[in-house]
């Protein structure tokens, strides 16, 4: 089944924008294209159905109620500890 | 990465981000690049969503806000004389001290996908960031944006 994967940011503009690009080509290099549906959008909208996602990366702060279910993207912004990230997140394709 | 000439600030001297983020602001709307309240928003953001990154050698900020403030999209780069307290983007609790400010003016995302891919490659590298934080004028600024740029070709 295909995973439905969020990113998002605090305006859905700038930087969800850059890390949605990256993590596309990342999952066609690693040819998981087909196992996830990509979504991009910003927190306020998101916030009040985030369970309607399997997998949510976010670049900016979120509340402590769903902190667990929300993997840091800050990563793909500065280039520090990418590789952590991506393992995270091909867990959860793969769960 | 193409940021004109008119909206970087070199050298500048600061104490808050607020006065970075306004001086800033103030520029791209004295140029008619953005509405009467996009500082106001800019601040706003800033509160709630910051954007201060840990990059190496030395931190960067990106702020911005909502396309509908944005008349022209348009780049502002400010090189602080001495760095400012961000807060993190991914954890509000740590600060950063931020010594690069790229204020983002974006009209439409889509249309802008390249040059931000490009910011935040940029950013990454450690020689980009080191020179820039370097620079003592807004020709070798420009100089240090285009070879980056040159290099990526």
């Amino acid at each position: 089944m295909t995973k439905k994967l969020l990113i998002m940011c605090g305006t859905g503009v700038a930087t969800s924008t850059v890390v949605t690009g990256k993590v596309k080509t990342w999952l066609e290099e690693n040819g998981l294209e087909d196992k996830v549906s990509l979504h991009q959008s910003k927190i306020s909208d998101e916030i009040n159905r985030i369970d309607d996602y399997d997998i949510v990366v976010s670049t900016t702060i979120v509340p402590d109620d769903i902190r667990d279910k929300v993997i840091d993207g800050v990563p793909l912004l500065t280039g520090m500890g990418i590789d952590e990230m991506y393992d995270r997140i091909e867990k959860r394709i793969n769960q | 990465m193409q940021i004109d000439k008119e909206l970087m600030m070199i050298g500048v001297d600061f104490k808050t981000k607020g006065e970075v983020l306004e001086s800033m602001g103030a520029r791209l709307h004295g140029l008619g690049y953005v509405t009467d309240d996009f500082i106001e928003n800019v601040l706003d953001r800033e509160e709630n969503f910051p954007t201060g990154l840990p990059t190496s050698p030395c931190a960067v900020a990106i702020p911005h806000t909502d396309t509908d403030k944005v008349l022209e999209s348009k780049i502002a780069l400010a090189i602080l004389k001495e760095p400012v307290s961000f807060s993190n983007m991914g954890d509000a609790s740590l600060e950063v001290d931020v010594k690069i400010v790229f204020m983002l003016a974006i009209e439409a995302p889509g249309e802008q996908v390249t040059t931000l891919q490009n910011l935040i490659e940029m950013v990454q590298d450690e020689g980009t960031v080191s020179k820039l934080a370097a620079v003592q004028s807004v020709d070798e600024c420009s100089r240090v944006l285009g070879d980056f740029k040159a290099q990526k070709n």
